[in-house]
């Protein structure tokens, strides 16, 4: 923030308050809403209980869908996970033909509109058979999580100096030891934070799941055929759960990169 | 240990020729300098040597084998950066206990090895720490037993010297020199530092836009240079005009001044430099030539000619070299 007229700082100032605020409201009106008595929607409410985690916890379905997306999650943040890794490492360190066509490959899911990858995720599912199974929908998740990982590990490799890998390679270290016993150590907190951010990803993720999950149900996807549906307090619940869930994992990797040092690049 | 052999070896980026039709033999248990100023494409050769790198053309053989397309584990070389490049997880004796590791070498052997090879770099009583709590001259240490840990046939420094203070790398050189003549390894070191390439090696080569300009001992680099670049490179150049047309070059220890009236060419004190033993002067010079610069350099005794002041200026023929 150098430069700039007193007017011009104030005015931004104001409009990244307003914009905080905006964002933030929804979240401070839910979370109360959540442990509200009453029996419809209401703010603010007028009494405080627990009967909509009751509600959410003794339903089978949001179980099911609880399961459903942690199992899903799970799996393809594990898989974007090492994918992404992996093509980060290839395009930061290799220079080969059709490097950045590969590197807007990868890239793509997070830059076309999420209606399109959707669709061509649908056809492409179908096409193969996975339509409505799970397996389908671990690739798509895999898929639209890469990007992700790939922004992260990218900055965490291009940041760590090549020849202490090339020494490395000198000393006799295969390849596939050095990343183990020493590339890896070192981008430990980014691999955290990367893992967590496609996780989550995975884990809010509706758009993508509605088109192809078939009878899957997911906890997003229930949110919001329950909001098509009807206006039941249990969402409430369901999102400061979701809320609650974000917000201690994003604590983590910002605990976990400011120790490492790392955060600025990575936010950066 | 083992020779080192190039043969027509180049190296383009596009355009850019970062090595160009380099030839070079440095005998087993030799050290050898590379020298030359930035870009000149002396972490390309050295990179080409280690196999962090193919060449587009040209063969390179270690101990007489071809390892042109060997890839670098199978080179046996000891590396060390400037950067140091050291394994920031681990600890000092973790990091020099690595090239063992990949070696199936452990346990108690392995432990005496590596602290055998910090005892070398001077490096006792530190095994615990990690690199961060070393200072610039520690880590540089540890780069090198871990470099030399597992005799290695080659030692290849990169400027091992060049992120430390003056006091601190001449202090290293002079233990760099000891620790190479004690293990008998051949060695190559990358510099554009000429007096550490004088003072350390068998032989110096002179690199300049990828191509060889020189490779001689550091003596007859530095009086007798191959051409203008290598005279201009390795220290100050006096050139003087020859009767034959030539040019030739005059260092400034063989320049001698005196009070006018003992030679007979006289020449302006543009500036006196006190060196400690030595006064460098920058001299203009007044007949033949008027006003062509000259250095000299003169051991310092007693009193030093004044700025502005004038004096005699002579040298031997004998200390002429044509370039
Ligand atoms: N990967 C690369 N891609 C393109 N050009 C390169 C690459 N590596 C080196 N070069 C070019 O090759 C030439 C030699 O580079 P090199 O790093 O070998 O020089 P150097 O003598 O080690 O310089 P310095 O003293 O600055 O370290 C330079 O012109 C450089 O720009
Ligand atoms: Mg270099």
């Amino acid at each position: 923030m150098t430069g700039g007229s007193p007017w011009s700082r104030r005015a931004l100032a104001a409009v990244g308050v307003f914009g905080l605020v905006f964002l933030t409201v929804p979240l401070l009106i839910v979370v109360p809403m959540s442990f509200s008595s009453a029996r419809a929607l209401t703010f603010p409410p007028p009494g405080f209980s627990l009967r909509w985690y009751a509600a959410f916890f003794g339903d089978p379905r949001w179980m099911d869908a609880m399961w459903t997306s942690a199992a899903l999650a799970s799996l393809s943040s594990i898989a974007a996970l090492v994918l992404g890794s992996l093509a980060a490492y290839g395009l930061r360190r290799g220079s080969f033909a059709g490097r950045d066509w590969a590197e807007g490959n990868f890239m793509a899911p997070l830059i076309v509109p999420t209606i399109i990858a959707a669709i061509a995720l649908y056809l492409g599912l179908a096409k193969v058979g996975l339509l409505g199974s799970f397996i389908g929908l671990v690739v798509a998740h895999t898929v639209l999580n890469v990007p992700l990982v790939m922004m992260v590990m990218g900055v965490a490799i291009r940041e760590f100096d090549l020849r202490i890998e090339q020494v490395a390679w000198s000393l006799g270290a295969s390849w596939s030891y050095t990343v183990a016993k020493v590339v890896l150590p070192n981008l430990a907190p980014s691999v955290f934070a990367a893992w967590i951010f496609a996780f989550i990803g995975s884990f809010d993720e509706v758009i993508v799941t509605s088109f192809i999950a078939g009878r899957y149900e997911t906890v997003p996807k229930r949110m919001f055929n329950e909001l098509v549906l009807e206006v039941n307090p249990t969402i409430t619940a369901v999102a400061t759960l979701l809320i609650g869930l974000t917000v201690l994992a994003l604590a983590a990797v910002t605990v976990i990169l400011g120790r490492a040092g790392k955060l600025r690049p990575t936010l950066a | 240990m083992s020779d080192i052999r190039l043969e027509g070896v180049s190296k383009r980026y596009g355009p850019v020729a970062a090595a160009d039709d380099v030839d070079l033999a440095v005998a087993q248990g030799e050290f050898v300098t590379i020298l030359g100023p930035s870009g000149s494409g002396k972490t390309t050769l050295l990179s080409l040597i280690a196999g962090l790198n193919r060449p587009t053309a040209g063969r390179i053989f270690i101990g007489g084998r071809d390892v042109t397309d060997a890839p670098a584990q199978e080179r046996n070389i000891g590396l060390v950066f400037q950067s140091y490049a050291l394994f920031p997880h681990m600890t000092v004796l973790e990091n020099v206990l690595f090239p063992l590791g990949v070696r199936k070498i452990g346990g108690a052997v392995a432990r005496s090895q590596a602290l055998d090879a910090l005892k070398l770099v001077r490096l006792e009583g530190l095994e615990d720490r990690r690199p961060s709590q070393l200072s610039g001259g520690q880590q540089q240490r540890v780069a090198l037993a871990r470099a030399i840990v597992f005799k290695p046939d080659i030692l290849l420094l990169d400027e091992p010297l060049g992120a430390l203070d003056r006091k601190l790398r001449e202090e290293l050189q002079v233990e760099l020199k000891q620790l190479q003549r004690t293990l008998g390894v051949t060695t190559i070191l990358v510099t554009h530092d000429q007096e550490e390439a004088l003072s350390l090696s068998d032989r110096i080569m002179v690199l300049d836009k990828g191509r060889t300009q020189q490779v001689a001992a550091p003596a007859e680099a530095y009086l007798k240079p191959a051409n203008r670049f290598v005279a201009e490179f390795l220290g100050i150049a006096n050139f003087v005009g020859l009767e034959d047309g030539r040019t030739g070059l005059v260092r400034p220890e063989r320049v001698r001044i005196g009070a006018i009236g003992t030679a007979a060419k006289t020449a302006r004190v543009v500036e006196a430099i006190y060196l400690g033993q030595m006064v460098r002067y920058h001299l203009a010079l007044e007949n033949g030539a008027a006003g062509a610069p000259m250095v000299a350099a003169v051991p310092f005794v007693g009193r030093a000619f004044a700025t502005g002041e004038r004096v005699a200026v002579s040298w031997e023929a004998a200390d002429i070299w044509p370039v």
